[in-house]
């Protein structure tokens, strides 16, 4: 299930303007289609995140940069942590 | 469900800016998203953040106070974080493999480890798309090619198989999105809507129609055609045939598995000449047994 900027904006309560910027800065990626911007489950997660990072948090547009990189770097490792231990299942089956 | 006070950690007579900085103390260790790995952090943070939505607001911190609402009256519902997709496809364009990269370059076997693991997801398989395409009653039966045309634009030729029926997922292998490295597409899942058509109806492997025919068709018996999915066929009327009368036409259902057909049911519907015709009348009026058959008696007794 995907939205459309209009369906995001009224869903999510971010203005046009914030929702630019944060398109800008690339902190959300949604896909690109012929009828504009399709935004995933995952991106509307992460517009929250954003949002509560910034409203409730009080964190600046700086330290939003700097949280969502570390972030992504952090479900990086994460992902490549999985990977590993599946490869490990997979290569020592339980005696 | 904890007094808000206790969880924040602040006296009932704290200021509101005590009660901000305590809970924003609070929630930057607990919030989920800043704890991807830790499961309990999301009921802890949950916790906190209800405690806040009820003391962070004046008016409600008022009438908790007074005792008008308790501490479930802030309860916060319950909403996907972030993490719950950073492993899924939607995130790709997020991820970030600088946290590693130094590792992963070493030639030792941890690095070559890292590397392979890295190269696994990136060879990930596309994800399957799913569509929905309405089709004819009639192609549902006879099977049929279409071609779904797909809202991010171009088009997809369908094989509809005969016999499917409502509700029915047809899979269309490396149809899906592009998968990344040596991944291959995904699938492409199509959900096929059968429409109503108002001749037929479908039980199991059989269908039904009703048929309307004359009263000479009906009284005197005589070859009428019917349609059935695969086209018109004919069909014998047995002579003195009623309305209610079922008639099967054997192998005229929808296919089924083993290779056999279910049947067509024909149920008869005498439909009187219109407009009324005065020869028909005066013949009825005249014909002696119309009154000795009363069609109601075993209803009425």
């Amino acid at each position: 299930m995907t939205m459309d900027k209009r369906e995001f904006l009224g869903s999510s309560g971010i203005p046009v303007r914030t929702l630019e910027l944060w398109l800008e800065q690339r902190w959300l990626i949604p896909a690109e289609t012929q009828a504009g911007p399709a935004f995933s489950e995952a991106d509307i997660a992460r517009a929250r995140l954003i949002k509560e990072l910034k409203t409730d948090f009080s964190v600046n547009d700086e330290g939003v940069d700097i949280v969502l990189h570390l972030m992504d770097q952090l479900h990086g490792l994460r992902q490549v942590l999985a990977q590993l231990r599946e490869d490990m299942r997979r290569r020592a089956p339980p005696v | 469900m904890r007094n808000p006070y206790e969880v924040l950690g602040v006296a009932p007579t704290a200021t509101p800016g005590e009660i901000q900085t305590a809970y924003r103390k609070l929630a930057k260790t607990l919030h989920p998203d800043l704890n991807p790995g830790d499961k309990s952090a999301e009921d802890k943070f949950k916790e906190v953040a209800g405690a806040y939505d009820l003391l962070g607001d004046a008016e409600k911190r008022k009438r908790f106070d007074s005792g008008e609402i308790d501490a479930t009256g802030a309860e916060r519902p319950q909403h996907p974080y972030y993490r719950d997709y950073a492993a899924s496809d939607q995130a790709r364009p997020y991820a970030d493999a600088s946290g590693f990269a130094d590792f992963a370059d070493g030639d030792d076997a941890f690095a070559e480890l890292l590397r392979r693991a890295q190269q696994a997801r990136a060879n990930r398989r596309g994800a399957d798309l799913h569509y929905r395409l309405p089709i004819r009653f009639v192609d549902s039966i006879m099977g049929a090619n279409t071609r779904l045309t797909l809202p991010e634009g171009g088009t997809l030729d369908v094989k509809i198989p005969p016999g499917l029926v409502d509700g029915q997922v047809l899979r269309l292998k490396g149809k899906g999105a592009p998968g990344a490295g040596t991944g291959g597409p995904g699938d492409a899942l199509i959900e096929v809507e059968v429409l109503a058509d108002p001749r037929f109806a479908r039980e199991g492997d059989d269908i039904s129609l009703e048929l309307p025919i004359s009263l000479s068709e009906a009284v005197l018996g005589g070859r009428v055609p019917v349609p059935t999915p695969t086209g018109h066929v004919t069909m014998a009327v047995p002579k003195g045939s009623n309305t209610g009368t079922i008639l099967r036409l054997k192998g005229k259902g929808a296919p089924r598995r083993d290779g056999g057909h279910g049947d067509q049911f024909v149920k008869l519907k005498v439909i009187l000449p219109r407009p009324p015709d005065p020869e028909l009348e005066a013949f009825v009026s005249n014909w002696a047994n119309a009154k000795a058959f009363n069609p109601r008696e075993d209803k009425t007794a």
